[in-house]
Formats: C-alpha cells, sequence, structure tokens
C-alpha cells in the first residue's frame, strides 16, 4: 500500500536534485561575497511590502475623511497593528536604499556594458516604480506631508512642458486636491505601481537568466576560482535565506525601537512652517529650490533620461574619447553630489 | 578534495559518519529558525486580522430622573448605533426604578417595539415576545430562554447614566478643495 509521503511525491516531484535541475543558473563565484547579492534584497524586501501591505489594506480607508483615523486605529487600536505598519514604512525605507546600493554596485562594476543595456533600462524602470511607490504610500496617511507632498508634486508635474496641465489633472483627478484623489493614489499604490514593478521584477531576472551574471574578477582572487560557478540551489538560495532572515530581524528591530509616527492630519487651508519629503527626495527637494521651477524640472528630466541611456552613452565615451574609464568619475562625482545634496537638505529648516 | 574528504570519514566510522550528523543538525537548526521567525510574524498578522476583543464601557449620561414618571419610556441611541429602551416602572427613588433593554432581539437580531395594548415587546421577524422586563415569552426567543440584553443603569446625583460600548467615532468631514497654490 502507498504511503501519505510516496503518494504525494509521486504528484509533486519535488527533491533537490530537481530544484538543483530547474534553478541550474551557474552562479559566478563572486556572489560568495555578500556585498555582491544585493540585487535579491529589494527583491526580498518587495515580497515584505507585498505581505504587510495586503494586511494594512484590511483596517485602512482610502477616503479624505477616514484615511487618517483609519491610520491612526491601525498604529493605536489593533493588535500587531503599529508592527506591521512599522515594518511597511521601514520596508520601504530600505528597500529604496537597497535598489540605491544595487545600482551603484552595478553601475561601478560596469556590469550595464553590452549586452546587458536593457536590463538596466528595466533597473531604472524599477528605480522609479520603488520611487514613485514611496511617493503614493507616504500620500496615503493623510497627514500634513501627504497632502502638502501631493500638492508640490502636482504643481511639480505641471511645470513640465506642454503636458504639464494634463500630468496634475491626471495625478490629482482635478485640478486641486479633492476627494478622488486619495483613491487614485491608494489604487497607484495598491494595485498599478506593484503590479508594474512584479512584472518589471520578473523581466529583470529573466534578462539576468537569458545572459547569466556578469563575470567580475578580482586582483587578489585565487586562480582555481577564478571562472569558477556553483549552483543556484542549494547554495546561494542558502545565502538569500540568511539574507532574508537577518532583513526581517532589521526591520522587526526599526519597526520596535523607531516605531512609525503620525504627523498631524491635512490641513487644506494651512501649509506647515517646516515641510520635507522622505529622505530619498531629499535630492529633488533641494534641486527645486536651487533653480526657478521649468529649468529645474528639466534638468532633472535630463538627468533622469542620461541615467536611463547612460549604457550608450558610456560606450560612446568609450569608443570616441581617450577616457575609457570616465563612467567611474563621473559616477563618482554624482554619487557625491546626491549625497551632498541630500545632506544639506536634512540639515536645513529651510 | 571535498569528495575525498568525505570518502576518508566515511571509511572511519562504521555507522552515520560526522558531516551527516552535523549537515542534519544544521539544517533542523536552520529550519528551526525559520519556522520560529516567520511563524512569529505569521501569528502576529493573524492576531492583526482578527478583530480586536469586545470594545470597552463606558457610562453615558442618558436624562435627568426627575424627568421621567412611572410608566414613561424612552429610546437612547448609543454610539454604536444600538437603540436602548429605557423605563422607568416605579418612583421609589433608586436606580432600581429604571430598566435599561436592548431594543435588539437575541434571536436574529431584528428591532423589537413595545405594543402597550398587549404589555408586551413584539418582535415582528418570528413572533418573538418579550415581558415588560424583557424576560421572553414566546416565539423562538421564548423557546430558547433568550431574553432581551439589559444594560446596567447608575443613578448619581439625580442623573441617570446607561453603560454601554465605548466605540471611536471617525471623522467624516470631508475635506474642500484647496486654492492650488503652493509656496
Amino acid at each position: 500500500m502507498q504511503t501519505p509521503i510516496g503518494f504525494v511525491r509521486e504528484r509533486l516531484p519535488i527533491s533537490g536534485d530537481r530544484l538543483r535541475e530547474l534553478t541550474n543558473e551557474p552562479v559566478p563565484h563572486h556572489l560568495k561575497r555578500w556585498w555582491f547579492a544585493l540585487g535579491g534584497t529589494p527583491a526580498y524586501l518587495f515580497v515584505v511590502q507585498i505581505v504587510t501591505g495586503i494586511l494594512l489594506a484590511f483596517y485602512y480607508q482610502p477616503a479624505p475623511g477616514t484615511a487618517y483615523e483609519s491610520v491612526r486605529s491601525i498604529t493605536e487600536d489593533v493588535a500587531f497593528g503599529w508592527f506591521l505598519r512599522g515594518v511597511h514604512r521601514w520596508g520601504a525605507t530600505l528597500m529604496v536604499a537597497a535598489v540605491i546600493l544595487h545600482q551603484m554596485r552595478v553601475f561601478f562594476t560596469g556590469a550595464y556594458r553590452k549586452p546587458r543595456e536593457i536590463n538596466w533600462m528595466v533597473g531604472m524602470c524599477l528605480l522609479l516604480c520603488t520611487l514613485m511607490l514611496g511617493f503614493t504610500g507616504y500620500s496615503l496617511v493623510y497627514e500634513q506631508l501627504s497632502f502638502w507632498g501631493a500638492t508640490v508634486a502636482a504643481n511639480v508635474a505641471e511645470g513640465t512642458p506642454l503636458i504639464g496641465g494634463m500630468l496634475k489633472r491626471f495625478l490629482l483627478a482635478g485640478d486641486t486636491y479633492n476627494d478622488h484623489t486619495l483613491p487614485r493614489f491608494f489604487i497607484l499604490h495598491a494595485a498599478l505601481l506593484p503590479m508594474a514593478l512584479a512584472g518589471l521584477v520578473v523581466l529583470h531576472i529573466l534578462i539576468i537568466r537569458l545572459q547569466g551574471v556578469t563575470e567580475l574578477e578580482f586582483e587578489n582572487e585565487p586562480e582555481e576560482e577564478k571562472q569558477s560557478h556553483f549552483n543556484f540551489f542549494p547554495d546561494h538560495f542558502y545565502t538569500e535565506l540568511m539574507i532574508g532572515l537577518l532583513l526581517m530581524i532589521l526591520l522587526s528591530a526599526l519597526a520596535t525601537i523607531f516605531p512609525a509616527a503620525m504627523g498631524p492630519r491635512a490641513d487644506p487651508l494651512t501649509t506647515p512652517e517646516i515641510i520635507k519629503p522622505e529622505w530619498y527626495f531629499y535630492v529633488a527637494f533641494r534641486w527645486l529650490k536651487l533653480f526657478s521651477g521649468t529649468a529645474a524640472i528639466l534638468s532633472m528630466g535630463f538627468i533622469v533620461f542620461t541615467m536611463f541611456f547612460w549604457p550608450f552613452v558610456d560606450a560612446w565615451i568609450r569608443r570616441r574619447t581617450r577616457f575609457p574609464e570616465a563612467s567611474v568619475w563621473i559616477g563618482a562625482i554624482a554619487a557625491l553630489a546626491i549625497i551632498g545634496l541630500t545632506l544639506w537638505e536634512a540639515s536645513v529648516a529651510h | 578534495m571535498a569528495e575525498a574528504h568525505r570518502n576518508e570519514t566515511a571509511a572511519d566510522s562504521e555507522g552515520v559518519d560526522r558531516r551527516t550528523v552535523l549537515t542534519g543538525a544544521s539544517g533542523l537548526a536552520m529550519a528551526a529558525g525559520l519556522v520560529a521567525g516567520y511563524g512569529a510574524f505569521g501569528a502576529a498578522a493573524a492576531r492583526y486580522l482578527y478583530p480586536s476583543e469586545p470594545a470597552k464601557k463606558r457610562w453615558l449620561f442618558v436624562v435627568e430622573a426627575a424627568r421621567m414618571k412611572s410608566g414613561d419610556s424612552m429610546v437612547f441611541r448609543a454610539p454604536d448605533g444600538a437603540s436602548v429602551a429605557i423605563a422607568r416602572q416605579s418612583e421609589s427613588g433608586n436606580v432600581g426604578d429604571f430598566l435599561a433593554l436592548s431594543s435588539v432581539c437575541p434571536h436574529l437580531g431584528c428591532q423589537v417595539h413595545w405594543e402597550g395594548a398587549a404589555n408586551r415587546f413584539f418582535c415582528p421577524c418570528h413572533n418573538g415576545t418579550f415581558d415588560p422586563s424583557g424576560r421572553a415569552t414566546g416565539g423562538p426567543p421564548g423557546e430558547a430562554g433568550q431574553s432581551l440584553l439589559r444594560y446596567p443603569l447608575k443613578l448619581e446625583n439625580g442623573l441617570l447614566f446607561v453603560e454601554v460600548p465605548d466605540v471611536k467615532l471617525a471623522a467624516t468631514d470631508p475635506v474642500k478643495p484647496n486654492s492650488g497654490e503652493v509656496c
């Protein structure tokens, strides 16, 4: 007679060998260095955000009259609500940080170069999607920052030549913030952007599988490790599993020690004296203070455009100039500028 | 090299070799860590989804006792939406003169109403009947012995208070469109 385990095994033929076969992606040896395994971090955090986000949506009510009270209720009344909201909020911060760190690693190791230009562009879309998720996320709390952040963002969008007015109306569902604005942000945050992000992640990983992981070599690497590979399953899977557990510990600690707070309720008639977006928008916020409206918007658009097509710009520089490694210097200057502007914005009230 | 080491270890011992024990033990420890970690998160999530414990109760002012004579009754609307029928049945001057009954039928939740001619509460859904003290006298509630819920009352300085579930009411003021000005 067949045992229950035998019954299941026959219908779900899963074993270590089968998994090894299914995920048979040769992983280059440099991924034994944990610093190079950062790509999986935002993907893991995305899963954490989906799980905690679905749980938060059980109690959240996306309407101007009820949003703030429902978030307060989640934070103060519902069992473990403070914890899940804290994990979601810190997960967003860490996800943005992880995406930026991953992108910097890819940039400074030149992993975006031919033939991986398209995957860099997919990565740029992932970065923009992540930032938009962050923006729409803190807009949902309906505190002062949510309201005025959305108003400023809509007016920034309006500064775009030709299509600005349309963009603003599309974002706010009207000429000003109104009853339809918050549901719009909610659908963007909880449905459209996560679906887009999930699709892009699948595409990102698919392209990695098609092209293989970039091979990196190090000067101090033993000869036998160069060009050597190991299996995705179980070796790299275990690394990712451990990174996942460490992230959960970190998120739980952050959510407990620095719980997600709430600012004052949105007041459409009073802009607060000091208002700042989340830290990852400090650069853009400072930029808007440094340059006049349209100039700031056009220059930011140009920078994002250049970043998007950087693999081709870099190829042109390498082909046409005598500075083949110029990208490293440009990247270092850009990184320093971003850090400098962020610190500048963080250190002053206005 | 690892292969050679494995063969050597296997050859050294008759039973289970050390590598197998260590692999099994570390695998078990890791699985236990995973189950404990994610299990704790799952338990917290399940508790979060389960509705919170019954709402705390609060004493609310109803009426000045002197304004109700024996035989008077009134309907008090509790913050959770429940209507409470409050009646004065005697005039001895203590809280026992008053009675506060839920108007929700304990059978299937319909609203009961007072029928003065028959001196009873009547539920139109399934013909449940209750005497003036709320005790079930007929219909399905009578058969099951389900009386109307009684709310606690107290009298303080001539003021009548009823104890009802404390419900936080959400703000419902709609947002007014702003001028769109930004600084």
